[in-house]
């Protein structure tokens, strides 16, 4: 049999090419694998749930109450064996396919693992993380209960600020002023279909370059064996590993899905008149604290276009985005890189890092503004100045901890980029 | 195939007398023949290319779906009375909107072919009521009784300004936190919103509170 297909398919051949090649040991490379695993997870929850969901805001009426279709469906979902169980675990994993990507991309970004000859993955990767969220977004509206209606309605009329095309662009991706009759097919044919395809086959173009072009090596394998592939094949040693982390992965998941039922929806209802206080998602915090920071003087007309208040809100995202993905692309470089570069002999670069982090969390601390009693003014101090203080201080300490010239600092053979400061 | 013959009937005149103007007339020949191509296969492809183009810019179009005004999406106008949202089937009399009260979400409802207009949120409407020495004065005129109305709808992303700031009195929008103050035209007090809220003029018809007239601005976000 395996010479049959062998002899067919060239299967030894792919066996010397993809099998056998080596993953780096160390845990941070991990992180990629449970954003891998987390997807694999939804798309399974998903298969479930696509097949008993009904994509409809039309009243049905259940017992003594009218009812939106689609809230009726996820109710009919929640009463099957498991059913519960399965909606939180995609609502989890979704939070975990959200949390792992960014924490890969710190890893890619802190040991500067994006640098020639890996711009494109980090390009993709970054996409897929952009993809992720846009993933989790369309989702969100998808139950119809009082939270997701507002929450996606938020959503539209930020789209719908942009500036010319807003309103026409919000139209067309929510099926008129949500919520409308075709707003949840339209919402829901993304969710399932299209941002899933786009999301799988860039995932694969993402392994296949990372296969072709190899991991970037850690660094004792410079010291251990220069020169030298070091790790474990990926087949059977690597896949081993992997099987028996996703097996613990899955366990973990629907355990926490199990104890923290996500999204029940009877906690908020069918949309009614009112507006539920409401906050988004951990990953959307920062852009919420944001839109309650700006104050409502900023709007303008330039040339009888008018920005309002609420585009700032997409244009801060937008521009951390663009950056992002120029990033890679800012730092030419002859070399190829080898060996990861640490962050700590890269002190602006991990400052600058840290400082970004110290922006997300100042912005999510803007989301609490109101529970906490915090001024716009200081809110505003505390998002521009507080990641500056953050960053001086973060490379003061690297400095303090790491001179300058103490140790090697891996040039020798590492093909890294010699610059301290990028 | 008369293009081919053409170009072999060029250099088949052979050598001898004339060459050179011949051979000049038959590559100049050639160069019309071949710009005359370009040009077909130029106008053959813009015209593919347009027709093309047009009809995916009709599909394309087409996503965004027609809005049609139902009955009950049309806004409020004079004479409509007001309908509790929470319990479409009672009307709203003066009696229901108590002094410095939290507002009362209503929709309101064309009296002659009795259909409540609560088909859009943009006919939502914040009932309250305060004394009316406390109104201010492009407030008052359009008071009934001291009960104000305004849209429901936020101007800053269009949230239901649901909630209501018991300590100052003002109507607060639960997601960004936006408030406006009711007894001064609905303007801002605090929060990232950029407009006050529309007024809605009311009067008090036979004992019923009514609607005196459209919106004074334009209902929903920009």
């Amino acid at each position: 049999m395996g010479k049959w297909l062998d002899e067919r398919l060239a299967l030894s051949r792919l066996y010397k090419k993809f099998f056998r090649k080596m993953f780096p040991v160390h845990h941070s490379f991990f992180l990629g694998e449970i954003t891998l695993f987390s997807f694999v997870i939804l798309v399974l929850t998903g298969v479930f749930l696509s097949i008993n969901f009904e994509p409809s805001i039309r009243m049905v009426q259940v017992g003594t109450k009218q009812l939106p279709a689609a809230y009726a469906s996820v109710q009919f979902i929640d009463t099957l064996p498991f059913g519960q169980v399965i909606r939180s675990m995609h609502h989890w994993a979704a939070n975990v396919f959200i949390a792992g990507a960014f924490l890969h991309l710190l890893r890619i970004l802190l040991t500067g693992a994006y640098k020639k000859p890996r711009e494109i993955n980090w390009l993709i990767g970054f996409a897929l993380l952009v993809f992720a969220v846009v993933a989790a977004f369309t989702g969100y509206s998808l139950p119809f209960d009082a939270f997701s209606a507002t929450a996606t309605k938020v959503g539209y009329e930020i789209a719908a600020s942009i500036p010319l095309i807003g309103s026409w662009l919000a139209q067309l991706f929510f099926g008129g002023t949500f919520p409308t009759e075709h707003s949840l097919p339209r919402m829901t044919a993304l969710h399932m279909i299209w941002i899933p395809l786009i999301i799988a086959m860039l995932i694969g173009a993402h392994v296949l370059i990372m296969f072709l072009q190899k991991h970037t090596q850690p660094k004792y394998a410079e010291k251990v064996a220069p020169g030298k592939i070091l790790g474990v094949p990926f087949w059977p040693q690597q896949a081993l590993i992997m099987g028996v982390l996703f097996a613990v992965f899955v366990a973990v998941l629907a355990v926490v899905a199990g104890v923290f039922n996500a999204n029940p929806i009877e906690h908020f209802g069918p949309p009614g008149p009112g507006t539920p206080n409401v906050k988004p998602e951990w990953y959307f915090l920062w852009l919420f604290g944001f839109l309650k920071m700006i104050p409502s003087s900023w709007h303008f007309k330039v040339i009888g276009i008018y920005f309002g208040t609420e585009f700032i809100g997409i244009l801060i995202p937008v521009l951390l985005i663009l950056f992002g993905f120029v990033y890679p692309l800012l730092q030419p470089s002859k070399q190829k890189l080898r060996y990861i570069e640490l962050p700590s002999e890269h002190p602006v670069r991990t400052a600058t890092v840290i400082g970004l982090l110290g922006f997300f969390i100042a912005a999510t601390i803007a989301a609490y503004k109101n529970g906490l009693g915090l001024s716009t003014g200081f809110l505003w101090v505390l998002v521009i100045g507080g990641p500056i203080v953050v960053g001086f201080v973060a490379y003061a300490v690297l400095r303090a901890i790491y001179p300058k010239g103490r140790g090697e600092r891996g040039e020798i053979g590492s093909g890294a980029d010699p610059s301290p400061g990028d | 195939m008369a293009n081919d013959d053409d170009r072999k009937a060029a250099p088949s005149q052979g050598p001898g007398e004339q060459t050179p103007d011949t051979d000049l007339d038959a590559e100049e020949r050639e160069r019309v023949i071949q710009r005359r191509r370009f040009l077909q296969a130029g106008i053959g492809v813009t015209v593919a290319l347009t027709v093309t183009g047009l009809s995916a810019l009709s599909v394309t179009g087409s996503l965004r779906p027609i809005a049609k005004v139902t009955p009950e999406q049309e806004p409020p106008e004079d004479g409509d009375q007001l309908v509790f949202a929470s319990a479409q089937s009672k009307l709203v009399t003066p009696a229901d909107i108590k002094v410095d009260q939290e507002q009362t979400l209503a929709y309101p409802k064309n009296p002659k072919t009795g259909v409540v207009k609560s088909g859009t949120d943009n006919n939502l409407i914040l009932l309250s009521r305060f004394q009316p020495s406390r109104l201010g004065p492009d407030t008052a005129p359009h008071a009934a009784d001291g009960i104000v109305a305004y849209s429901g709808v936020c101007t800053h992303l269009c949230c239901t300004v649901s909630d209501w700031d018991k300590q100052n009195g003002w109507l607060l929008c639960p997601c960004h936190h936006s408030q406006f103050d009711p007894r001064q035209d609905g303007k801002v007090v605090a929060g990232p919103a950029p407009r006050p809220l529309p007024m809605l003029p009311l009067r008090i018809d036979g004992g019923q509170l009514a609607v005196a007239g459209a919106f004074m601005t334009t209902v929903g976000c920009s």
